[in-house]
């Protein structure tokens, strides 16, 4: 083959010598290819495949000695002597030599490199032109990047941590249980302590800001070295794809798991479907399979695409005596944990993979607990939790028990709060922000507040300047006690400015952005507290805030959700879809790795855009009222045609950037959940919109479908029931009556009136707690009529009262999780029961 | 032109030729640079034994119409990849015959010429973009060797990219 091809290059005159290099020297005899020739169509595929040396004639020995040159022309001259039809024939069939593989012609680190430009459509298109050509696509490195580059994210240690755990042994379960019951015996006693599953989190843990989403793990290795404390058997069944069944038990059948060591063993057996999760390599190393791992986010991309889920509900149906009493302001999960806080005063941990209660509703608040946070890592161990009662209380995760009180933190309710490991921020109806330390804080410790002589913020008279004391001095004053340290929970500062409530804080490195009623978002520094900036936009009061370096996102009372450039405070985009006020935000833009400086240089181009339509005396710069009056309906949810842009300078484009698979959702009092996405042009659109009690009823439903065996085990809850029906949601009527009628007089009047944020911060629970004293009998497997409980209830109400607010809602890789007017907290599970897709699911992270 | 650094280096290709080579235009190697680093000055010639007359040519040919680009700073720019736009010079420059493409390609890549490299390999996942594996096969005299029913398999399971 080669000797073929240096005869066709023999026609170039290589007499060229390097002190004359010239592109014109060398490239113009060369034949122009694009690689791709019409000749070989019409060529038949078996002589393609013909290697040449085996219907080529020997050529006579006379011939070898000249040179190539030489040769060159003594082919030349010997075509010419053809008819034109045989020179073209002879042409045809040399066309194919001219054309060799890649794959073949280059080593692996190159051709991944060609790869590397093209996208996984071409990709997958591309590896059905031989088994050599799959082999190569079909690299886990390559994959890595592409996955990466969609702008997905995994939890990577997470992943070297199931490598690791996968590696090495021929007989790797049996291996590996004993390896862990060594390690298990080598741990601390007390380790035992802590819940099954937590060291999970540990990466999301810190992750104080909460502006992407926490990592979600269900199954990830590291539990089953937990459970192999107490059950070694177990660990090595409790992995991979046996894995993905229980938890698909748990979640669906709404059977409890049961997690004695016999039930364990019996499961053992599925444990031999084969995992395609991961490549074993010839050392018996294990590798993941990028591919696999890039086919499931993409397949699990698509089912929020199109809208396919589960719905769940906390607590499992078949446990509704451990539900909140009534509403639930505020959720936060991380790995398999959630924490919520409710209008019933309480606080209360639960475990997702059972959907049950994890331990005792922690009881400390005198009124409805409005927000939380927490961090199971073992470092931080914490809940902080703050209430209508204006305190904030610090609790122990793992225990529950009440670490820490701050009471009164404000003199009004206390409406959000966000912790790191350095500072508590607390925001309240009384219109403030405060800054509090998390540990013990000296003068000259790095987040000791830095004073300055600014409006806006004040600090307590132990606060002291360290810049006006010379530091020899200051560490003097310190040595003698004149300056204090700090215990755990001072008061740092507080930051005065907006003039209505502050509604959401959040904390991102050194930066605070508050929301608040005043319709202003603000900036500030944490270590100073002085405000960087103020963003105006919203037209109405602000519920909720998030942000990231470089955009903030904001819901409001006018019921829009807005996109704010971080740095110009321009504002990038409008989302309009919901009905009333836009209580909850979360926002996943996506963004592949070094993708500031692109959202940069989009932005500029845009604004470029719009000045040439500007001076090509386009109507662009009208205003929107005058657009509008021109015809022009100003699309303001990222569209970058010139005539809708609202503000020039921004640092990131309309619609705020991102990659394709960026996703915005929203709750709202309008009782619905909108899942925002980007069109083919990069505008926001309405992807889904969810409703809350659409999900409590297929949550409750599926439960009673499929746990029927069980009379007596699922207990109602009145509440609980009560808000299911009052959700108009049960899909089959035609029950006693009676039972029903009972429910409604049950404890409470929940499915409150319309109420406004702060009106249903101020109200006092209007009963305790407990519920588990509800009456136990047989669970009616549907709720009564529909419509006379709606006319009992409310018959003296002009409209149906709204149930199912939506107050919290927070997604991660799979799911979103609600908390509402209703007790029961649901969640939307875009796995969809997929158990390929489940078992991956172990390493997505967010957008 | 930068006169100032007439210095010229003696470079000998796989097959035994010898050319000459300023040595600004041979820094383009980061192999060759790097080298000539160690070394101090080079009186000898320098061998390069993987690539051969024509090829180093062409190489060098590239390198002195690039002898001015400012120096590559390594592989931080991550958004060089989203473009397979090659410049204009460049692209008349990779209109060659397939051998010399690839080979250009392991020059570079052995040469340790980074932006020679990324645009052999844009060069060649242009050729793939767009085109039918039955193109592709074409394009790159490829034989197919999966079975009707291997081929049909494979494009089911690839179903889930289709948008």
């Amino acid at each position: 083959m080669a000797r073929d091809t240096d005869v066709i290059e023999a026609s170039i005159p290589f007499r060229l010598y390097p002190s004359h290099l010239t592109a014109s020297s060398l490239s113009a005899p060369f034949k122009v290819d694009e690689g791709y020739s019409d000749d070989t169509r019409s060529q038949a595929e078996k002589e393609l495949l013909h290697t040449p040396s085996e219907d080529v004639m020997p050529i006579p020995d006379w011939v070898s000695t000249h040179s190539e040159a030489e040769r060159a022309e003594i082919a030349y001259s010997l075509l010419r002597t053809l008819r034109t039809s045989t020179v073209a024939a002879v042409v045809e069939r040399l066309s194919p030599l001219l054309h060799m593989d890649p794959v073949l012609k280059l080593p692996p680190e190159i051709t991944s490199e060609i790869f590397s430009y093209l996208d996984s459509q071409t990709l997958l298109t591309a590896s059905l032109a031989s088994h050599a050509w799959r082999s190569r696509i079909f690299d886990s490195r390559l994959w890595k990047k592409l996955y990466i580059g969609e702008g997905w994210r995994v939890d990577i240690d997470a992943i070297h941590a199931f490598e690791r755990d996968h590696s090495g042994f021929s007989s790797p379960q049996s291996r590996k249980s004993r390896s862990r019951y060594e390690t298990d015996l080598g741990e601390p006693k007390q380790k035992k302590r802590v819940p099954p599953g937590w060291l999970d989190s540990r990466a999301a843990g810190s992750d104080g800001n909460g502006s992407n989403a926490p990592i979600f793990e269900q199954h990830a290795v590291p539990k089953a070295d937990r459970e192999g404390d107490f059950r070694m058997c177990d660990a090595a069944v409790r992995e991979g794809t046996a894995s993905s069944h229980t938890q698909n038990a748990g979640s669906r059948q709404g059977a409890p798991r049961d997690i004695s060591p016999s039930k364990s063993i019996q499961r053992a057996p599925s444990q031999s479907t084969k995992s395609s999760l991961f490549i074993r390599m010839p050392n018996g190393s294990v590798k993941i399979d990028w591919p696999h791992l890039y086919r499931q986010r993409r397949r699990l991309e698509d089912n929020w695409v199109k809208g396919r889920y589960t719905n769940f509900q906390l607590p499992h149906p078949a446990h509704m005596e451990e539900a909140h009493g009534e509403c639930v302001y505020a959720i936060q999960f991380i790995g398999k944990w959630l924490v919520s806080g409710s209008r019933d005063r309480t606080v209360r941990v639960w475990d997702l993979e059972t959907k049950r209660l994890w331990h005792r509703p922690l009881l400390g608040h005198t009124k409805s607990v409005l927000c939380l946070q927490f961090d199971p890592s073992p470092s931080e161990d914490i809940i902080i939790s703050g209430s209508s009662d204006k305190a904030v209380i610090v609790w122990r995760f793992s225990t529950g028990e009440k670490i820490h009180e701050i009471t009164p933190a404000h003199d009004d309710s206390v409406l959000n709060l966000r912790f790191d490991h350095r500072y508590l921020v607390t925001c309240s109806k009384d219109k403030l922000i405060k800054i509090w330390n998390r540990r013990h804080l000296s003068a000259t410790d790095e987040a000791y507040p830095i004073v300055h002589q600014g409006s806006g913020v004040t600090y307590p008279s132990y606060i002291v300047d360290t810049r006006e004391i010379p530091f020899p001095h200051l560490e003097d004053k310190i040595a003698k006690n004149h300056i204090r340290t700090l215990l755990p929970y001072s008061l740092l500062m507080t930051l005065e400015g907006h003039t209505a409530a502050v509604n959401a804080i959040q904390m991102n490195d050194d930066e605070i952005v508050s929301a608040s009623g005043d319709r202003l978002i603000k900036i500030w520094n944490i270590r100073s507290g002085a405000c960087i900036k103020t963003v105006v936009g919203h037209s109405k009061g602000i519920a909720c805030v998030q942000f990231d370096n470089q955009r903030i996102i904001s819901g409001s009372n006018d019921d829009t959700v807005r996109i704010f450039d971080h740095i110009s405070g321009a504002e990038v985009a409008c989302l309009k879809g919901h009905e009333n006020l836009v209580r909850t935000v979360q926002a996943g833009f996506g963004d592949p790795p070094g993708s500031k400086e692109t959202l940069r240089l989009e932005a500029l181009a845009v604004d470029r855009e719009f000045l040439n339509a500007q001076r090509s005396g386009e109507a662009v710069d009208l205003g929107p009222a005058a657009l509008r009056r021109a015809g022009h309906q100003q699309n303001t949810a990222g569209s970058r045609n010139p005539r809708d842009i609202k503000a020039l300078g921004a640092h990131i484009p309309p619609g705020g950037g991102g990659s394709k698979w960026g996703r915005i959702v929203s709750g709202s009092y309008d009782e619905s959940i909108i899942i925002w996405k980007k069109d083919g042009e990069g505008k926001w659109v309405v992807g889904h919109q969810l409703r809350q009690a659409d999900a409590a009823a297929n949550a409750s439903y599926v439960a009673q479908m499929s746990a029927p065996s069980r009379p007596g085990s699922a207990r109602g809850n009145a509440f609980a029931q009560q808000a299911a029906l009052a959700g108009h949601s049960l899909p089959t009527p035609a029950q006693p009556p009676a039972s029903a009628s009972t429910n409604i007089t049950q404890p409470s009047q929940p499915g409150n009136p319309a109420i406004s944020p702060q009106q249903i911060a101020d109200q006092a629970p209007s009963l305790h707690p407990q519920v588990q004293g509800a009456p136990s009998r047989p669970d009616p497997p549907n709720g009564p009529p529909l419509m006379n409980l709606i006319a009992a209830h409310y018959h003296n109400q002009l409209r149906p009262t709204p149930t199912s607010r939506v107050f919290k809602i927070q997604f991660d890789a799979r799911k979103i999780i609600c908390a509402s007017q209703d007790p029961r907290i649901v969640g939307w599970d875009f796995v969809c029961d997929d158990q390929e897709l489940n078992e991956a699911c172990q390493f997505f992270t967010g957008l | 032109m930068a006169e100032t650094n007439t210095q010229e280096l003696t470079f000998t290709s796989s097959d035994g030729k010898n050319m000459k080579v300023p040595r600004d235009v041979a820094e383009r190697s980061l192999l060759i640079k790097n080298m000539l680093e160690d070394l101090g000055e080079a009186t000898e010639a320098i061998p390069i034994p993987n690539v051969t007359e024509n090829v180093l040519t062409k190489v060098l040919e590239w390198c002195t119409h690039h002898r001015n680009d400012p120096p590559t700073t390594g592989d931080e720019d991550d958004s060089r990849r989203k473009t397979t736009d090659i410049e204009e010079w460049d692209q008349k420059f990779m209109q060659v015959d397939q051998e010399m493409l690839f080979e250009i390609i392991l020059a570079a890549n052995y040469l340790d010429i980074k932006p020679l490299l990324d645009i052999g390999c844009k060069t060649v996942a242009n050729m793939i973009k767009g085109k039918s594996p039955e193109e592709i096969r074409k394009t790159f005299n490829i034989q197919n060797d999966f079975t009707p029913e291997e081929e049909d398999q494979i494009r089911r399971e690839n179903e889930w990219a289709e948008e």
